[in-house]
């Protein structure tokens, strides 16, 4: 009760508080403390929740289990490594004269109203308010795609606000049918748009009207989860915002838009059955696929990072579609793996960016000589997200691909492979060329501050890690998920 | 009869906005396209005597009439566009694509077999074409606020589709997608007088650098 408050007030309060405080190094300080206690308060609740029973609070809005603590957990840990980070980044900014002092206070209390948001979705128990909180993330996220005012990132915010609104709206009319489908089973019921209450009657659902929800759920979330073909927003936004938002926007909120579309998988499976599965292996594929020609022609570092997203979301849908027990644990740790890694990427390329002043990859040569501790760590992180072992991705990918040959899906095992084949080639085609080209000469290293080279070690314990085993806790964890995910949950 | 010509009048005026010339007229029918929304839920409230219709009327009435038309007249004045509305297609085309579509939707609730209230049955199709008709404006529309109003429309189906099939959303979701909407439309105006400062044009065709 205490810590659930906790959790979504104190990020508020940071924010206003750091936006009406001038003193710039007391808003770094104020800034810290509170995404640190934010980050003590959501793994708390987790624990909590992971070990004991799941957490409903304020007469069944909030109600938190394993699937919600963990997507808390993601949160929590990219958060923190992105608001350590944000200290270095920021200041060099604003050294730069690239942004303004208005804007350094403006960045900090955004971030943190995003960061509440997110958690939002994770916390209610009642979709309808899920969707709210999700609209939500797409409008303040939006403020921060666009928050250097340039012709570029302007353009990457409208067209994220739009596609996002848009998307979502689809979203919003399938909930209107599971609401319809709910109180047709419950009678005139408040409490109908209750995932809790929806899952122990998922069975008696009008299968007709679930299919119609299902689906437009499916792209409207998906859409803000960057599942192809509607995915343009994503290589957009994310290239264009301040580098710790790339790493928020990939780790944690397209994990939360997934998040959204995992509640309604679990009650339309109920309903539906395999046709559901369908759907997810269908848009899975497609994702992944669609990013390969895009990878392999690459220019802009961002952009690459970004596009792998779509396709590592893809591998997750596809992860969940195969389904059985291996497929779902796999898909399960890939989110979490995807999350330590990607954020890590995005992190450093943020560094190389501001090192390099670009994002062109033919411009960032010679970064292990240039910066050497951003530029290991770079092509540790690339070598885990192409799925090498022994890092972290290779564990989730090779258990998603056991897990088709397991389950009668063995034709998605065969292209997934094929596809990732190809975009390990590119990405590391590119990497290598970053990593041992010869350095421009008008480039001068520059110190970095050590709040953005030190802020990486966090994701990277998880990268190296969770390749070497997993740890039992972190088993328990997912399979205390995977229970839920059968709706078996409670 | 009250109701189906409410329900006919909301489609006319959603019909309107392709056919209008200036941003200006265009923030005006959506002022009296939401103030059309009002009365009809006003008659709701009339007729089942649930007084969660009566707050979504009074929040449709300020919200949608009159703060978010006011939101977007201020952007225009703002920004001083007076120019006249530019579609990727003559208005007569995207006006005889716009029935094409609603008649879709007419095609659609007869076949997919809707539950709906008892009040509710002429306000389906009507709501259907809304959501498409919204999308569409999006897509043939290039200047940045109309885009806006396209959602707007959307948004407008969408609330008309949730009352005409059960008894809308409960309230307090309610009251959360009128607050997101609002923000939405905050962050429409910002961005739209952001782009025209840096471009000089509302024109999303300048929003093309980002590729591949």
């Amino acid at each position: 009760m205490f810590e659930i408050s906790g959790l979504l007030l104190t990020p508020v309060f940071t924010g206003l508080t750091v936006w009406g405080i001038r003193n710039k190094q007391l808003c770094e300080w104020i800034h810290l403390f509170g995404s640190v206690l934010t980050v003590i308060f959501g793994l708390k609740i987790a624990y909590f929740v992971f070990t004991g029973t799941p957490f409903s609070a304020w007469n069944d809005f909030i109600y938190i289990d394993a699937l919600s603590a963990f997507n808390i957990s993601i949160t929590m840990l990219v958060s923190l490594t992105a608001a350590l980070y944000s200290i270095g980044y920021i200041r060099h900014e604003l050294h730069d004269n690239t942004i303004t002092g208005e804007q350094f206070h403006r960045y900090y209390l955004w971030y943190h109203f995003f960061i509440v948001s997110m958690l939002g979705v994770s916390v209610t128990n009642n979709i309808g308010f899920l969707w709210v909180a999700i609209e939500l993330t797409t409008l303040v996220s939006a403020l921060l795609v666009g928050f250097y005012q340039r012709g570029t990132s302007l353009e990457a915010a409208w067209k994220y606000l739009i596609m996002g609104s848009v998307g979502i709206a689809f979203a919003l009319l399938g909930i209107i049918l599971l609401y319809i489908s709910g109180i047709d089973v419950l009678g005139e019921e408040h409490q109908a748009l209750n995932w809790t209450v929806l899952n122990h009657v998922a069975s008696m659902l009008n299968p007709q009207w679930m299919t119609l929800a299902f689906i437009f759920i499916l792209v409207g979330f998906g859409t803000k989860a960057g599942f192809a073909p509607m995915h343009f927003w994503l290589p957009d936004a994310h290239s264009q915002a301040p580098s710790p938002i790339s790493a928020v926007l990939s780790g944690v909120l397209l994990n939360t838009a997934f998040y959204g579309i995992l509640r309604i998988y679990v009650i339309a499976n109920q309903t539906l059955g395999a046709s559901v599965h369908t759907w997810l292996l269908g848009f899975g594929l497609l994702s992944v696929a669609i990013t390969v020609p895009f990878i392999l022609v690459q220019h802009d570092l961002k952009r690459m990072l970004a596009y792998s997203s779509v396709e590592h979301m893809g591998i997750i849908t596809l992860g969940i579609g195969i389904g059985g027990p291996l497929g779902i644990y796999g898909a399960l740790l890939h989110m979490f793996n995807h999350s330590m890694t990607k954020s890590l990427l995005f992190l450093a390329a943020g560094n190389l960016n501001q090192v390099y002043h670009s994002k062109r990859m033919d411009r960032i040569l010679g970064m292990i000589k240039t910066t050497p501790v951003t530029g290991i760590l770079f092509v540790i992180a690339i070598f885990a997200i192409t799925g090498l072992p022994p890092f972290n991705l290779f564990v989730s990918e090779f258990t998603i691909m056991l897990a088709g040959f397991r389950e009668n899906s063995m034709w998605a095992s065969i292209l997934f492979i094929i596809f990732i084949g190809f975009i390990f080639a590119g990405m590391l085609f590119y990497t290598m060329k970053m990593a041992f080209g010869q350095t421009p000469l008008k480039v001068k290293p520059k110190p970095l501050s050590k709040w953005s080279t030190t802020a990486l070690f966090i994701p990277l314990i998880f990268v190296i890690g969770f390749g070497i085993y997993v740890p039992s806790f972190m088993t328990d964890i997912l399979n205390q998920v995977a229970l839920i995910l059968k709706g078996a949950g409670r | 009869m009250w109701i189906q010509s409410i329900a006919t009048s909301l489609l006319v005026s959603t019909f309107l906005l392709f056919l209008t010339r200036r941003i200006t007229t265009a923030v005006k029918i959506l002022s009296l396209q939401s103030f059309i929304l009002t009365i009809s839920v006003g008659i709701v409230w009339q007729i089942t005597g649930i007084s969660h219709f009566l707050i979504a009327a009074i929040l449709t009435l300020i919200i949608k009439a009159v703060i978010i038309p006011t939101i977007l007249y201020v952007t225009i004045i703002k920004i001083d566009v007076k120019r006249e509305v530019e579609g990727l297609i003559n208005p007569y085309t995207s006006l005889i694509a716009a029935i094409m579509l609603s008649l879709f939707a007419f095609y659609l609730t007869i076949h997919l077999n809707l539950p709906h209230s008892d009040f509710g049955k002429p306000y389906l199709p009507v709501s259907l074409s809304m959501i498409f008709l919204g999308a569409f404006i999006m897509i043939v529309h290039k200047k940045a606020l109309l885009q806006g109003i396209g959602l707007i429309v959307m948004e407008n189906g969408l609330f008309l589709i949730a009352m005409s099939l059960g008894f809308g959303m409960p309230i307090f979701i309610e009251m959360g997608i009128f607050f997101d909407l609002l923000v939405t439309v905050v962050i429409i105006g910002m961005f739209s007088y952001r782009i025209h400062s840096t471009f000089e044009s509302l024109n999303t065709e300048n929003l093309q650098n980002l590729k591949g």
